[in-house]
């Protein structure tokens, strides 16, 4: 029993991270329409700066984590400027399947050559601590970045839905012909949303390296995730994909706990395939 | 107040309107005629910044805006309800209204000019709390009318809005234009394909035919031109 519960807690907590980064897709992919495939590196971007800071700088991992907003938010930004406010012009979804590889490469082979290929741990006098929940025992880093990932995602579900910034991504992202005619400047919400979802992503990184290994394909697993939870949790749908996330989460410890952990991909794809299929059929039904 | 000389304005290497020229004065309401097809449309993306015009002068109380962004134009108050309405879908018809305030004056009247936009077509405030994509064709075009009204428009420009909708809905809306125009001293460029609907209400107009300005003068001459009685009038 303890185990099962011990198991619930741990998906709980990988869960929170797959909706991080699922929402952050979700906010690029509602606006932008387009499917950012360097998410997952992004992460890894933001687990190496956190990496740096708290070697070079001393700066504790969750100290660090507004400092890896605020610079992956900026980088975001900048690539939204110089490289893809520009490619969505030729709509071509090609262009952009390249274009967000290709960046998705760079920034891994990068971090190959700048860091090589070295497992990295970060390991702060806290890492060790443990807090015993009845029967359920948990780091005290993983309570914590739960802690933060449920108030980062509750912040950005309310800047969504009631603030007049939050008002105007919906805006572009249901129709940015009507965004033009009421005078939002929709290539700035692009950078800003661009910007957002990087930061999401930084963010998640950073959260993550309180107890997860540093290397330089760190963030695929994830980004391949994030798809998933786009996909599971309805396009544009916050609380949706925070719940898919969990989902997601939560079903690959139990697929560990009563499988084997090595089939969790496995069944986490599997399951995948079988909801967009099942999906469609119902679809398929009702028209 | 609004002046428009010499505009050419196409997409890409396609030119589509061909040295346009009309003007609208304070507190009129001026319909440009025309087909489907005709660069009506074209005009308007032209005339708001949506679409930036190759060659040619749009004076509004003689600012120059061609060449200028939507923003800017929005800011002079020139305010469009766009074609097929645009709205926000998924978002309430508050949020909607909301949008229509874009800039500080605008978000600080907009208490005042919500209870205005009610006031015009009260079934919005029952509505205030849906979808804007769960209401009827008609009611998504008050919401359209409803949100450039929050803009304080000095220039109202309705683009096509008798399009789909019911007869009686369209004179509901052409009503308020006209009242805005009688009571609020707004000026109206009503672009319409249905011109008796349009001559009905405005002061004078234009007809467009390809990208060009064919025939211009009073409503009643206009409807008593005998090119425009056997071209759009079926007599």
């Amino acid at each position: 029993m303890s185990t099962f519960l011990q198991a619930c807690v741990n998906g709980l907590l990988m869960g929170g991270f797959y909706s991080l980064m699922g929402m952050g897709q979700n906010v690029i992919f509602g606006v932008m329409k387009i499917v950012n495939f360097c998410h997952g590196e992004m992460l890894m971007v933001g687990m190496y700066l956190t990496f740096v800071l708290y070697t070079f700088f001393g700066i504790d991992p969750y100290l660090s984590v507004p400092i890896v907003a605020v610079v992956m938010f900026l980088f975001g930004a900048l690539i939204q400027h110089t490289l893809i406010t520009p490619s969505l012009g030729t709509k071509s979804f090609t262009n952009l399947l390249f274009l967000t590889v290709g960046l998705g490469l760079l920034l891994s082979n990068g971090a190959l050559v700048i860091f090589g290929s070295t497992y990295y741990t970060i390991n702060t006098p806290y890492s060790q601590t443990y807090i015993n929940l009845g029967p359920v025992t948990m780091a005290l880093p993983r309570l914590i970045s739960f802690g933060v990932l449920v108030v980062i995602s509750s912040a950005l579900f309310a800047f969504l839905k009631y603030t007049t910034t939050g008002k105007q991504i919906r805006a572009v992202s249901q129709n940015p012909v009507g965004a033009e005619v009421v005078g939002i400047n929709v290539k700035s919400i692009y950078i800003l949303t661009y910007g957002i979802g990087v930061a999401l992503a930084g963010v998640a990184g950073s959260l993550l390296t309180g107890f997860y290994t540093i290397f330089p394909t760190a963030g695929a697993s994830f980004g391949f995730r994030a798809l998933i939870v786009v996909v599971v949790g309805g396009l544009g749908s916050i609380p949706g994909a925070f719940l898919a996330g969990i989902f997601l989460g939560l079903l690959e410890t139990m697929v560990a706990l009563f499988i084997s952990p090595s089939y969790s991909d496995l069944i986490v794809f599997v399951t995948f395939i079988v909801i967009l299929v099942v999906r469609q059929t119902i679809i398929a039904r009702r028209r | 107040m609004l002046k428009v000389s010499g505009l050419n304005a196409g997409y890409g290497s396609v030119n589509i309107l061909w040295d346009l020229e009309f003007e609208v004065k304070d507190g009129e309401i001026v319909a440009i005629l025309g087909s489907n097809g005709a660069g009506k449309t074209t005009m308007v993306r032209a005339v708001t910044g949506m679409l930036k015009p190759s060659s040619g002068s749009v004076q509004f109380n003689g600012d120059e805006l061609s060449g200028k962004n939507t923003r800017y134009i929005l800011d002079a108050g020139i305010v469009q309800v766009p074609e097929g309405r645009q709205l926000f879908t998924e978002m309430t018809v508050l949020e909607n209204l909301e949008m229509g305030a874009f800039n500080r004056k605008t978000k600080e009247h907009f208490r005042d000019n919500l209870k205005k936009a009610y006031g015009w077509f009260p079934r919005l405030e029952e509505r205030a709390k849906q979808a804007a994509g769960t209401l009827s064709g008609g009611e998504q075009q008050m919401v359209a009318v409803a949100r450039a009204l929050i803009g304080e428009p000095r220039l109202l420009i309705l683009d096509e809005p008798s399009l789909g909708l019911a007869p009686n809905i369209v004179d509901d809306i052409l009503k308020v234009a006209s009242d805005m125009a009688d009571h609020d001293g707004i000026s109206v460029l009503l672009v319409e394909q249905d011109i008796t609907k349009a001559l009905a209400c405005a002061d004078g107009g234009y007809v467009i035919e390809n990208g060009k300005i064919v025939l211009h003068g009073t409503a009643k001459e206009l409807s008593e031109n005998e090119h425009v009685k056997k071209a759009y009038l079926g007599i």
